[in-house]
C-alpha cells in the first residue's frame, strides 16, 4: 500500500500495516526532517525493520540531495539475512508499483563468504553490516571512513550498544598475546633486513612521507572525505611522526622495548589498578619512553606493514593490537582504566597474568559517528529507561519514544511471583541465594508451571554458577525428576557446541509435543540472540534479578567513572542493566501480534517501582496492581486462565481495525486520533 | 446413580479467582475482549454451515479419551475424568439423534497405552454403559496420541470410502508419550482421509494444532464446562464430505413396529437379535422392528442386521438428518436503529436491546442473537 506520512509518500510493501508501525514512521520522519539523532523503543515482532526501511528509502527517493546513504547496522548474520529479506520485498514492490526496475543499489557485509570488491559498491545507496563495521575503530577504518556524512545509520537491536562500544576500545593482554607478539616483531624486523638489501628506496621514501606528517590524512579529514577514528586522534595529525620512532629498525627497536616492559609489568603478584597517565609516567621511568612517539604508534604501524608490502595482516594483529593499545593509552588520559590481575578469581592458585585495558566511556568510539553522520538512529525492543542512553553516550537526540503494542487480544501476561506457598520471600539476593527454603520454592515453581504450561518453557537465572547450585539442590531433593515426568530438561552451557546441540533436541521435544524446559543463563547465548516463537517459548521464567557480577574490578572501576562524569548513580545504573537485560529474556517469548506468552518474574523485588519502572513501556502495561506479588498458587492459576484464552481461535479478522489497519482505515480520522496516543515521548 | 463422587475439600482445591469473572475490561474499546471474539466466530459459524454442501452423513467417528494422570485434576467439577464422561453420555446420545445412520467406537488412553473400550456399533445404549461404567477408573501415567490414533486407523481403514471417517480427541495431559514419530502417522491419516479433531482441556499443543491442521479437523480448547458442552456438541453435526470419497448407494431398510398384544393367538414370544450377545437385559418380548430382508428381529433402531447386514433406520430418523441438507437459511443482520417496527423479538418477546436484531428472509420477523442462535442450533425451523 502506499501511505501519506506528513506529505511523504511510502511504498509500503504489505497490504496491512500496524498502527504503531504508521506512528514509528512519524517520529521517524520528523528526526530525519530536523537531520538529528533519534531513540525509539518499538517491541519486537511489530515490523520494526520494514518501517525502519520503507521510510528511509522513500525519503532518499524523495530528497536525493539530502540523505544519501542508508547505513542499518545489526548485530547477528542472521539478522542480517533478515533485513536483506525485507528489503527485498521492498524492492520487488517499488518496480511493481512504479513498473521501472530501481536504480537502488544495496549491499550487505556479513561474512567473508560472501565479500565483493567491486568499486561500485562504495556507491551504494543501502549498506547493511555489523555494529563492528561502524564502531570497532580497527575495522570502521578499513571498511567505513569513505561512507558520505549525508548518510542516515540505523543501530537495530541497539540495548546493548554500549557495551559494544566499550569491548571495541577495550584491549585485554595476557602474556600469550606478547610472545605472539614478539615473533611479529621477529618477523618485521629479518623483512626490514631483507628490505634494506634489494630495494633500500622504499624503506626512504616512507621515512621522507613520515618527515612530512600525516598532512594527507588531516586534508582528507577536513575536506570532509573520511570519518575520524578515535584511534588517529586529530592533534596527531598536525605533527610529524617523531624522529625517534621514524626509521623502520629504530621503530622495531621501540616496539621491543615496549613489549619488554609490558612483559615486566605482567610479572606482577598481586592486583594492579592504574588510570592511564600514572601507566605513562611508568613507562618512562622504567623504559624511558616518551608519551609523544607512543601515540603514533598505530600509525607507524600501519605505514611500515603498508611499506613492506605484507598482504596477510591478520597474522600481525597481535602486533596491531599492541600499537593499538599504546596510541589509546597515551591519548586518552580518561575514560580508560588499567587493571593488571596475576589470576583469575575462581582459580586463584594458576597464574594467568591479564592486562586489561579497559574502556569505560561507551561514548569514546561513538563519538565520530554521531559526528560524522547527520541521522543516526538508535532503536531496538527494550531501550527502556529512554533517557539512559543519550546519557551515557553523551549526544542529544532531537527524538525520543517509546511505542507500546496495539493488541486485539492482550497476548502476554507479565506476573510477578514474589511468595513461595509457605509465604517464604522469594528472591535472589546474596543473603537468601543459599536458602532451602527459597530453592525449593523456586523448583516448585517450575514443577507447576511445566503441569500446566504447554509445549516449550524457557527459564533464565541469574548466573551459571547460580544455576549449577540451584540445578544441584533440586536434584537432591527430588524436583527434577518430578518436572521430568512433564517435560524434557535441556540446560545451556558456556561451551557453544554443546548449547545449540541442546537447543536443537529442545526444539525437537517441543515440536514432537513431549514438552521440554530449557535451563538457561541471562546474559548468555540464548538469551539475546534466539527467539522462541510460538510453541518454543509459551512462557519464560526469570529466576532472580540478573545483576551484573558486581564484584568485578572492571565493572567497580566503570560505575565509579560513570559516578563522576555523569552523575548516574552506581544503583541506578546496575538496576538499569539487570532490568534491560530481564526484559530481553522475557521478550524471547513474544516475537509477534499472532504470538503469546507467559512472562513470569520470580523475585518480590520485580515488584518495586524502581525495578519495575525500568521495564519496557508494552511490558508494564499490561502489569496490572493484582498481579505484583503472587503466590506460586495464584500464579498458577492465573496462568491456567491466560492459556485458555489464548488457546482459543484466532484469526486475521480479529485483528482488523484495531491492531491491523487497511489503507482506507488508517485514512479514517478516528485511527488517526488514536495513532498519536501509541508514541510515548520520553 | 445419584451417588456423588467424593469431592475434596474446598481448601484441598486449587486457588480460584472467583470474582476477576465479574471484572469488565478496563482498557476500554481498544481491546476486544476474548469474549466478544468468541461470540463472532458462533455467528460465523451459523454464517457457514449455510452453504449448500455435500455433508458426510454416514460417519465412523472414534472418540478417544484421555485417561492420563491430568484427569484428575479438579477445574472441571468434581474432575475433569467425571465431568468428561457425563457430556460424553450426552453427547452420545445426542449424536445417535442427529446422524441415525452413524457408528462410535470408544477408546481411552493411559499410562503410555491405548485400549478399545468398545467397537465401533451404532447402539447408544452400550456405549452409555461402558461411559457409566469408566467413571470408577484410575487415571494414571501419560496418554499416548501415537497409539491411539494407530488404533483408531486398524479398524477405520477397513470402513467403506463413501462414509466418513474421523477421530475425536479429548485430550488433557499436555504431553504425549510415543514409540514413534507421529508425523509419519500424520501423514496415513492424511491418505486415509481420516479426520482428525481435537478438544483440548488444559491449552494449545502444538502437536495437535499440526495433528488437526493436516488431517483437516478441528482443535479447540476449553474455557470452562459450559464452553466444552458447546465444543462437544459442536461435533455432533455431520462435517462436510470431502469432494474426493466415493459415491455409492447403500441399501436400507425401514422396519415397522408390530405391537402384538398378549390377546393376539398368532403372537409368539421371541428373542431380540441384538440381545443375544448380552446376558443382562431380558430377552423375550412379543413386538419389535422385523428386518424386512430376513425377519431378524430387534427391539430398537438403528441397528445393522446381524444376520444379512441391512442397515435398518426408521424413517422419522432419516427425517431428521434431513436438516443438515437443507439448513435454515441464515438471517440478516440489521443494526438496531437501521430496524423499523417490532421492537420486541418474536422468539422470546423480550425487548430488542443490542446493537443489532436478526430478521429471518423468508417471514421477515425480528429475533434477538440468543433467540438467532437458538433457532440455528437447536430448532432449525422458522
Amino acid at each position: 500500500m502506499k501511505i501519506n506520512i506528513e506529505g511523504l509518500l511510502v511504498y509500503f510493501p504489505y497490504d496491512y500495516i500496524y498502527p504503531e508501525q504508521y506512528s514509528y514512521m512519524l517520529e521517524l520522519k520528523r528526526t530525519l526532517d530536523a537531520k538529528g539523532h533519534g531513540v525509539l523503543e518499538m517491541p519486537s515482532g511489530t515490523g520494526k525493520t520494514i518501517s525502519l526501511l520503507s521510510l528511509i528509502v522513500a525519503y532518499q527517493r524523495a530528497f536525493p540531495l539530502e540523505v544519501t546513504k542508508l547505513i542499518y547496522c545489526s548485530r547477528t548474520v542472521p539478522e542480517i539475512e533478515k533485513v536483506v529479506e525485507e528489503l527485498r520485498k521492498l524492492m520487488e514492490f517499488y518496480s511493481k508499483e512504479t513498473g521501472e526496475s530501481s536504480n537502488f543499489l544495496a549491499l550487505a557485509l556479513s561474512s567473508r563468504k560472501n565479500l565483493c570488491i567491486h568499486p561500485e559498491i562504495l556507491h551504494a545507496n543501502i549498506v547493511v553490516y555489523s555494529y563492528h563495521y561502524l564502531l570497532d575503530p580497527k575495522i570502521a577504518d578499513l571498511v567505513s571512513k569513505e561512507l558520505a556524512k549525508k548518510s542516515v545509520v540505523v543501530f537495530d537491536e541497539a540495548h546493548n550498544i554500549d557495551n559494544v562500544c566499550i569491548d571495541s576500545m577495550s584491549v585485554n593482554i595476557t602474556r600469550r598475546t606478547l610472545d605472539r607478539c614478539q615473533n611479529n616483531v621477529d618477523t618485521l624486523q629479518n623483512t626490514i633486513r631483507n628490505i634494506k638489501e634489494t630495494d633500500a628506496a622504499k624503506l626512504k621514501e616512507e621515512y621522507r612521507r613520515l618527515v612530512e606528517g600525516l598532512k594527507e590524512a588531516n586534508v582528507a579529514r577536513e575536506t570532509d572525505v573520511y570519518m575520524a577514528n578515535p584511534v588517529l586522534p586529530d592533534e596527531i595529525l598536525q605533527e610529524a611522526v617523531p624522529g625517534s620512532i621514524r626509521t623502520a629498525e629504530h621503530f622495531v627497536g621501540f616496539m621491543r622495548r615496549f613489549l619488554e616492559y609490558l612483559k615486566a609489568r605482567l610479572r606482577v603478584h598481586h592486583v594492579v589498578q592504574e588510570s592511564a597517565p600514572q601507566f605513562l609516567k611508568d613507562v618512562f621511568d622504567k623504559v624511558c619512553i616518551d608519551r609523544k612517539p607512543l601515540r603514533f604508534c598505530a600509525e607507524r604501524l600501519r605505514s611500515l606493514l603498508r611499506t613492506l608490502e605484507i598482504a596477510d595482516i591478520t597474522d600481525f594483529s597481535p602486533v596491531t593490537l599492541i600499537s593499538n593499545f599504546a596510541t589509546l593509552v597515551s591519548t586518552y588520559s580518561q575514560g580508560f582504566t588499567i587493571i593488571i590481575e596475576p589470576f583469575e578469581d575462581r582459580t586463584p592458585t594458576i597464574a594467568n597474568p591479564v592486562l586489561h585495558f579497559s574502556c569505560m566511556d561507551p561514548s569514546i568510539a561513538i563519538k565520530p559517528v554521531f559526528e560524522r553522520f547527520q541521522s543516526v538512529i538508535i532503536t531496538s525492543g527494550t531501550l527502556s529507561p529512554l533517557d539512559i542512553y543519550p546519557r551515557i553516550l553523551d549526544f542529544r537526540p532531537v527524538t525520543m519514544a517509546s511505542f507500546t503494542m496495539t493488541l486485539a487480544r492482550t497476548c502476554l501476561c507479565p506476573l510477578i511471583v514474589g511468595r513461595g506457598n509457605d509465604q517464604v520471600a522469594l528472591s535472589s539476593k546474596f543473603e537468601t541465594r543459599e536458602d532451602f527454603a527459597v530453592i525449593r520454592n523456586y523448583g516448585n515453581l517450575l514443577l507447576e508451571m511445566s503441569a500446566i504450561v504447554p509445549d516449550g518453557i524457557v527459564a533464565f537465572f541469574t548466573s551459571y554458577v547460580y544455576m549449577e547450585n540451584i540445578v544441584a539442590s533440586w536434584y537432591e531433593q527430588g524436583i527434577l525428576e518430578n518436572i521430568q515426568r512433564n517435560k524434557l530438561i535441556f540446560i545451556e552451557t558456556p561451551d557453544a557446541s554443546e548449547t545449540s546441540m541442546a537447543l536443537e533436541k529442545y526444539q525437537e521435544a517441543c515440536e514432537n509435543g513431549r514438552g521440554a524446559v530449557l535451563l538457561s543463563v541471562a546474559r548468555g547465548k540464548v538469551s539475546e540472540g534466539i527467539d522462541f516463537v510460538h510453541h518454543f517459548g509459551r512462557a519464560v521464567i526469570m529466576f532472580g534479578v540478573p545483576y551484573v557480577y558486581t564484584q568485578s574490578r572492571i565493572l567497580k572501576a566503570r560505575l565509579e567513572y560513570l559516578r563522576d562524569q555523569f552523575q548516574i548513580r552506581e544503583n541506578d545504573f546496575l538496576t538499569f542493566d539487570a532490568m534491560r537485560h530481564a526484559a530481553q529474556c522475557v521478550g524471547r517469548a513474544i516475537r509477534g501480534k499472532t504470538d503469546y506468552g507467559l512472562m513470569i518474574f520470580a523475585d518480590k523485588r520485580y515488584a518495586r517501582a524502581d525495578k519495575r519502572g525500568k521495564l519496557p513501556r508494552w511490558i508494564q502495561e499490561h502489569m496490572s496492581d493484582g498481579s505484583l506479588n503472587l503466590t506460586v498458587d495464584e500464579t498458577v492459576q492465573l496462568a491456567k486462565h491466560f492459556l485458555r484464552q489464548m488457546a482459543q481461535p484466532f484469526r486475521q479478522e480479529d485483528q482488523l481495525g484495531l491492531s491491523l489497519l487497511t489503507l482506507e482505515q488508517l485514512e479514517s480520522e478516528e485511527i488517526l486520533q488514536k495513532i498519536t496516543q501509541i508514541a510515548h515521548q520520553a | 446413580m445419584d451417588e456423588e463422587p467424593e469431592r475434596a475439600k474446598r481448601w484441598e482445591g486449587g486457588y480460584e479467582r472467583t470474582w476477576e469473572v465479574l471484572k469488565e475490561d478496563e482498557s476500554g474499546s481498544l481491546k476486544a475482549t476474548v469474549e466478544e471474539i468468541l461470540f463472532q466466530s458462533k455467528r460465523k459459524r451459523v454464517l457457514e454451515s449455510h452453504g449448500q454442501v455435500r455433508l458426510g452423513m454416514m460417519r465412523h467417528l472414534f472418540v478417544v479419551i484421555d485417561c492420563s494422570k491430568s484427569m484428575e485434576d479438579q477445574d472441571l467439577k468434581p474432575n475433569r475424568l467425571t465431568s468428561t464422561l457425563k457430556l460424553m453420555e450426552a453427547f452420545v446420545e445426542e449424536y445417535f439423534d442427529q446422524n441415525p445412520i452413524s457408528q462410535v467406537g470408544l477408546i481411552i488412553t493411559k499410562n503410555k497405552r491405548a485400549e478399545k473400550l468398545t467397537d465401533l456399533a451404532g447402539n447408544p445404549r452400550k456405549h452409555i454403559t461402558t461411559l457409566k461404567k469408566a467413571v470408577d477408573s484410575v487415571c494414571v501415567g501419560e496418554p499416548s496420541l501415537y497409539n491411539s490414533l494407530k488404533l483408531a486407523i486398524q479398524t477405520l481403514k477397513h470402513m467403506p470410502g463413501h462414509t466418513s471417517r474421523e477421530i475425536l480427541i479429548i485430550f488433557s495431559s499436555l504431553t504425549t508419550c510415543d514409540p514413534a514419530n507421529i508425523y509419519e502417522l500424520t501423514k496415513t491419516l492424511k491418505d486415509l482421509k481420516i479426520r482428525v479433531s481435537v478438544i483440548g482441556l488444559s491449552a494449545e499443543v502444538r502437536v495437535c494444532t499440526v495433528l488437526t491442521r493436516e488431517t483437516g479437523g478441528s482443535y479447540h480448547v476449553i474455557l470452562d464446562e459450559s464452553h466444552f458442552k458447546e465444543l462437544l456438541m459442536f461435533h455432533v453435526k455431520p462435517p462436510p464430505a470431502s469432494s474426493s470419497s466415493e459415491c455409492s448407494l447403500i441399501r436400507m431398510g425401514f422396519p415397522q413396529h408390530t405391537i402384538a398384544s398378549l390377546a393376539d393367538q398368532d403372537a409368539k414370544p421371541s428373542f431380540s437379535m441384538s440381545h443375544l450377545d448380552s446376558s443382562s437385559d431380558p430377552g423375550l418380548s412379543l413386538g419389535g422392528y422385523f428386518c424386512p430382508q430376513c425377519h431378524a428381529k430387534y427391539t430398537e433402531l438403528p441397528v445393522e442386521c446381524k444376520i444379512c447386514g441391512l442397515t435398518l433406520v426408521s424413517a422419522p430418523h432419516l427425517a431428521r438428518s434431513f436438516h443438515h441438507l437443507f439448513p435454515l437459511q441464515a438471517f440478516l443482520e440489521i443494526p438496531v436503529e437501521e430496524h423499523q417496527g417490532d421492537r420486541f423479538c418474536q422468539g422470546c418477546q423480550g425487548e430488542l436491546k443490542d446493537k443489532s436484531v436478526f430478521s429471518c428472509p423468508s417471514c421477515s420477523s425480528v429475533f434477538c442473537v440468543e433467540c438467532d442462535l437458538f433457532i440455528h442450533d437447536s430448532l432449525h425451523c422458522c
